[in-house]
């Protein structure tokens, strides 16, 4: 099956891939920055094992206006685990309580490359299929990840 | 408008993400399945480009491609049931006008996931450098 829409992403940080990938595997690390400022991670369970689950759930936080409380859980699989080098998932997101017009269906593979003490993550990330009001899922998630860009930046400034 | 759509479409073709402005008081209420479906057939991109430019009655339409007509009303049913058009109806004459609104929120919708990972690895970064000076 083809999927609707492909995107690729990379970034390299100052870091060493056997940190990088704790950061992707770890559940208390996970929970750290997987979601932006105001939205707080209370669940996430994570077996990086083939076959293994990975549940997270975002939680809309104060700052979030309307959308405080907003529940934004995935539950994926584990297709592909080398550690240190490569993350395969299926996955499923969803808004809670609108699951059945808002859930993307997608697969996400992440390698891990070190080179010189950097590491560089690539993210390719397919999604195969989206739900009538999916859009309206992302809207919201696009409104906590804009804040978070604008305390990322201010925390640069101030940590120059 | 007609210059945002081409852009629109043509980069749906390149399937890449769109920086453009959008209103948000588009209406969300669309199946982007059948959007993304409807604009993976080449024949329909091209319905849509010329309906984007004017209004058109099926038969003029039909009359560029290879396909009996009832085949080209089928393409023009696909794209219509994914509000990427609008059909209206003028005494015997079927009019087939752009419906952009759809467009619009379908690379709304591309553009919000894009960002929704570039920020996630930006989150990263933070953290990382976080734990760095803890160390």
């Amino acid at each position: 099956m083809e999927p609707i829409k492909q995107i690729t992403l990379e970034k390299t940080y100052d870091a060493s891939v056997e940190t990088v990938w704790q950061a992707w595997t770890d559940p208390e690390m996970l929970k750290q920055w997987w979601g932006p400022k105001n939205v707080s991670i209370p669940e996430c369970e994570i077996d990086p094992t083939v076959g293994g689950k990975f549940y997270i759930v975002m939680e809309a936080g104060e700052a979030m206006g309307d959308y405080k409380g907003t529940l934004w859980p995935m539950q994926a699989t584990f297709t592909a685990v080398e550690p240190n080098a490569k993350l395969s998932y299926t996955a499923q997101a969803w808004t809670e309580g609108a699951k059945e017009e808002t859930t993307i269906d997608q697969t996400t593979d992440i390698t891990f490359t070190e080179v010189d003490g950097k590491t560089t993550v690539k993210v390719t990330a397919a999604i195969y299929k989206a739900g009538p009001q999916a859009g309206m899922a992302a809207e919201g998630m696009k409104y906590g990840f804009t804040e978070q860009l604008d305390k990322l930046e201010s925390y640069l400034a101030t940590n120059k | 408008m007609v210059a945002a759509i081409f852009k629109l479409t043509d980069a749906l073709d390149e399937h890449s993400a769109l920086a453009i402005s959008f209103n948000h008081m588009v209406e969300q209420v669309m199946t982007l399945n059948a959007v993304f479906g409807s604009l993976s057939d080449p024949t329909r991109r091209d319905i849509l480009r010329r309906v984007s430019k004017q209004n058109l009655r099926v038969g003029e339409i039909a009359k560029h491609y290879p396909l009996t007509l009832a085949a080209v009303a089928k393409h023009i049913d696909v794209l219509h049931r994914a509000k990427l058009i609008r059909k209206s109806r003028h005494g015997k004459e079927q009019i087939v006008s752009i419906a952009p609104d759809t467009l619009v929120a379908a690379s709304q919708f591309l553009e919000t996931y894009q960002q929704l990972w570039q920020d996630r690895l930006d989150s990263l970064d933070t953290y990382l450098q976080t734990i760095k000076r803890k160390e």
